[in-house]
């Protein structure tokens, strides 16, 4: 039958490339009929093909069987097409895996090498538990073969082996051990590579094996396997502090003759991460002067990052970073290399050289590395900004204030001094337009990761160890606002819950934080680009909370309400529509009580018209909500606004219908109410309260958390209590009774599905019986069972010293003799219940103090 | 530890894939179109490392190099070193060349399962 080989497939399909896909449709087909066929080679070549149409994306699982079949083949080359397919191919719920395991098994055992390779490679990447214990020794006597790429493989084969079948750990030790000191050093190499894949994971197995990894760091020449060394060296130091000194020498001399780049970058890696650079001893550099270790690492580390390549630059801020999460001090001085790398039109190098520079945050640097990185948000190209009509201006001063300080940053710093006075957002939006005219690509500052890294690293630059790195909170609030209009991305809550924070907790920024807000929400474009989900909502949500919680500190305005109440309410979502009104009630408050400052008949008028339009816009919001009629005629189906909303809407309507009957005739002096109302609000002042708070209020002294509250829910206790004796209540002593009882119920007691045999409705009675099984008399038992506050109050009050040395139980039941018993009803065995058996008739009033 | 290799077109075409986890014939698929998305629009002076990947995990780097129309990946984890790695690519390019003598794309094309093999000598199931 004429087959194609793999070429022909190949060359069918480049020249098919308008059809594609029918093509493979053919091929696929042909390839179905060839592997049925019972010919080797014919099965090979179409495994073969599959091969290649995998890598296109093609299932191939369903000729799993075939391709075992194949793998079984006696010829080599077919036997390796097998092993691809396998490879490229299986996972680990393939079934045939397990006719496979034999298989693999005899190609272990082949006398030709290449089969013996090809089988530990199909079988290191298919591995699944069950082969992996089946072949566990069988690769493992492959270990001693003669040759040595053989010996390599097996190795490798044995780590994957262990990793489905970590028993096998135990006997792979060893064996790695031995392999370290083969005489041919790729076998050597690949022992290293193996051990330091497990040392990741497990390092203090592979401590003794130390010593022998440090002489073969001094003699090798190999450089992949010293950088694997190296590596290993630095998981090992964190456990093993000695290590550290002696690994001192060798690593120096490294880092001071090595020519290779790759090695050298790992020696200081690992001398930053594994803290070698702790070490205070000194070494001599190349020119045979004495310096200290760390100080050599930072040099050879800034040889790194003002390097062209870009490539040792990424390697060389990765290690700055570690190194500054260290060693502060040493990365100090190169802030403004680091600053030119933020600048870099790589994203990886940017975003590397974003972390490095937030760790060096300190008061003198902060608002350089800040205004760079919103010039960096601000210049982006495709991110449009709106035009808004001014900035923060009172940022803007503050900003221009700063900037004629350090007028050489960037042009848009340049621009914005120039343009003296001119709000900052003229300079940018020219700036965007003209970016937008050269039409550049996008840039790096676009990616939305970026700039979110970038957000939050201002952020958290600002507000390190409770802004300690601050020395002008307005203009940390300006920042944020104006992060607010350029993010771009979805940081409505971080910049909302950072603009409370410092609002709450720095008094004397509240003021200018206030006038901000107002600011923020008289801007109707912000305003209109807020949606129920978006950031902005959040943001003036916040605005809005701040604006109400702290009117007092700016002049009263009654437009203020109006903002508060704006066009997009609808769009909210029910908790910011709540604050909104909550926020417009204190205002309107506080307004009034401003204005009833100064009473005078205009201003009497100015209250009733500003009450009325209130009280109409806050009824258009209730009724065209609730959905009692509709001027249009038809009910349109709105959602309801949700109860919180409602209610305070209520309670504006409330208020302001209390001030129109107050202000219902002129009169000449301010009415009462007008003065008074706002302090509904302003009783308490509100300060920030930590999460952990709560857990420290000292439970009041009686009050007993422990115990339930009224009578325990039946079924659990059917088994506990119980019944009442059938006949009569005080016909016998009780102890009798319950005692035999109580063995009945234990046995019971494990039994989910015993029915007591209608005990539950003897028992709803027992519930009902119990006030009048006070009178059978109580009787004590040696091992008892808990008295009934008692045992709450004595679980509660352990650290009580027990003063006459006497148990717990002993206690107990001396001291239930005197008072009366509550609950005679005892529970058999199970200490870990509480026992609250009756509705008690004292349960707190006992005082503590009995024992 | 290796995670896998990948050698890709410009278009995106694959020409070697080789994943060295456990990882289905559509994710492999979606994995590698992600990263030709990453690596395509990269220009060459930017350095060779990329990291966050998602699709592969958290602890994986991009390491690639572009030779001609060819790209080379390799996504490692952490336990491995950018810059050896690189020289790494570099090591198994000029073993291809050596057994093709000036390989161009097309030999890749029609001996993809020669390239399998000479990738298994070198890497083996990721190390």
């Amino acid at each position: 039958m004429f087959e194609k080989s793999l070429t022909d497939l190949i060359q069918g399909l480049r020249a098919n490339k308008r059809n594609e896909a029918e093509y493979i449709q053919k091929s696929l087909e042909e390839i179905q009929s060839e592997v049925q066929q019972s010919d080797m080679h014919c099965k090979s070549t179409a495994i073969d093909k599959l091969n290649y149409l995998h890598m296109l994306g093609y299932d191939t699982n369903w000729a799993n069987f075939n391709a075992v079949e194949v793998m079984a083949s006696p010829r080599f080359g077919e036997k390796r097409k097998g092993y691809l397919a396998a490879a490229q191919s299986f996972h680990q719920e393939t079934d045939v895996l397990m006719l496979a395991t034999n298989l693999i098994r005899k190609d272990l055992a082949s006398s030709n090498a290449m089969e013996v390779s090809v089988a530990l490679d199909g079988l290191a990447q298919v591995a699944t538990p069950e082969l992996a214990t089946d072949l566990f020794d069988d690769v493992a006597a492959v270990l001693g073969h003669s040759r040595p790429f053989i010996r390599k493989k097996a190795l490798v084969c044995l780590y994957r082996l262990v990793l489905k079948h970590p028993e096998g750990l135990h006997a792979l030790a060893p064996q790695l051990r031995e392999r370290l000191d083969d005489p041919d050093p790729s076998v050597v190499s690949s022992a290293v590579s193996v051990i330091c894949e497990l040392a990741r994971t497990n390092p203090h197995n592979y401590l003794p094996l130390a010593p022998r990894l440090y002489q073969l760091m001094n003699s090798s020449t190999n450089n992949w396997m010293l950088i694997k060394i190296v590596k290993l060296f630095a998981s090992l130091t964190p456990i093993e502090p000695r290590l550290a000194k002696k690994l001192h020498g060798p690593l120096s001399q490294l880092i001071c003759s090595t020519s290779a780049m790759s090695l050298l970058y790992e020696c200081i890696h690992t001398a930053v991460v594994g803290d070698i650079i702790g070490v205070p001893l000194p070494v001599t550099d190349n020119v045979g002067r004495e310096v200290d270790f760390a100080e050599l690492c930072a040099r050879k580390l800034v040889f790194f990052y003002e390097s062209a390549d870009h490539n040792l630059r990424y390697v060389g801020l990765v290690t700055l970073g570690e190194l500054q999460a260290r060693r502060p001090e040493l990365v100090v001085n190169q802030y403004e290399t680091v600053l030119k790398c933020l600048d870099d039109p790589d994203l990886s190098i940017r975003m590397r050289a974003l972390s490095v520079i937030s760790g060096m945050a300190t008061r003198r640097t902060l608002d350089r590395t800040v205004k760079r990185l919103m010039s960096q948000l601000i210049l982006s190209n495709t991110i449009r900004l709106q035009p808004v009509a001014s900035l923060p201006s009172v940022g803007s001063i503050e900003y221009g204030g700063k900037y004629n300080g350090s007028a050489a940053d960037s042009d848009l710093m340049a621009m914005a001094t120039d343009a003296t006075g001119a709000s900052l957002v003229s300079a940018r939006g020219s700036i965007v337009q003209s970016r937008q005219l050269t039409g550049a690509g996008p840039g790096p500052a676009d990616s939305p990761e970026y700039r979110l890294l970038v957000v939050e690293a201002i952020v958290d630059m600002c507000t390190r160890q409770s802004y300690g790195n601050l020395s002008n909170f307005e203009w940390y609030v300006a920042v944020l606002v104006d992060l607010v209009y350029t993010a771009g991305v979805d940081v409505g809550q971080l910049l909302s819950e950072k603009i409370l924070d410092v609002t709450v907790r720095v008094r004397q920024v509240r003021e200018f934080s206030v006038r901000l807000m107002r600011q923020m929400l008289s801007d109707r474009q912000l305003v209109g680009r807020a949606t129920s989900g978006s950031s902005t909502a959040k943001v003036l949500c916040t605005a809005a909370y701040i604006l109400g919680e702290y009117c007092s500190l700016l002049s009263a305005n009654s437009e203020d309400i109006a903002l508060l109440l704006p066009e997009c309410f609808e769009k909210l979502d029910g908790e910011q529509q709540a604050t909104f009104v909550q926020a417009a009630i204190k205002v309107y408050t506080n307004w009034l009580r401003d204005v009833a400052g100064y009473w005078s008949t205009e201003v009497w008028e100015l209250v009733r018209a500003v009450t009325s339009s209130i009280i109409s816009q806050l009824s258009d919001l209730l009724s065209a909500r609730t959905g009692e009629g509709n001027a249009l005629g038809g009910i349109v189906a709105v959602a309801e606004l949700p109860l919180q909303v409602t209610s305070r809407l209520r309670h504006f309507v409330e208020i302001t219908k209390a001030v129109s009957v107050a202000t219902s005739n002129p009169s000449d002096s301010a009415p009462q109410l007008c003065l008074e109302l706002h302090e509904l609000f302003t009783a308490y002042e509100l300060n920030p309260v930590s999460a952990a708070a709560q857990g420290k209020v000292p439970i009041p002294d009686g009050l007993d958390l422990d115990s339930p509250i009224g009578g325990p829910i039946p079924d659990t206790e059917h088994i506990m209590f119980p019944p009442p004796p059938p006949v009569s209540p005080e016909s016998r002593p009780r102890g009798s009774q319950s005692g035999g009882g109580r063995k009945q119920r234990r046995s019971h007691k494990n039994e989910p599905f015993y029915l007591d045999g209608g005990n539950d409705a003897g028992h709803a009675r027992s519930l009902a019986d119990l006030p009048d099984v006070d009178d059978i008399p109580v009787v004590q038992l040696d091992l008892g069972g808990h008295g009934s506050e008692d045992a709450a109050k004595t679980r509660k009050k352990k650290k009580r010293s027990t003063k006459h040395g006497a148990t717990k139980r002993e206690r107990r039941n001396r001291v239930r003799t005197p008072s009366p018993p509550p609950a005679p009803v005892d529970i058999a065995g199970d200490e870990d219940m509480p026992d609250v058996s009756a509705p008690r008739p004292q349960p707190q009033s006992t005082p503590p103090a009995q024992h | 530890m290796i995670k896998s290799v990948l050698i890709f077109n410009q278009l995106g075409k694959p020409r070697l894939i080789k994943f060295y986890e456990q990882i289905g014939t559509t994710l492999q698929q979606e994995i590698l179109r992600e990263i030709h998305a990453l690596v395509a629009k990269r220009p060459d002076t930017q350095c060779n490392f990329l990291e966050g990947c998602r699709s592969m995990g958290t602890d994986s780097r991009i390491i690639y190099r572009h030779y001609a129309t060819l790209y080379f990946v390799f996504v490692v984890d952490s336990s491995e070193s950018e810059l050896g790695i690189l020289d790494l690519i570099q090591v198994f390019v000029e073993a291809l060349d050596r057994m093709f003598e000036n390989v161009c794309e097309l030999d890749l094309i029609f001996h993809f399962d020669e390239i399998h093999y000479i990738l298994m000598e070198v890497v083996e199931a990721g190390m």
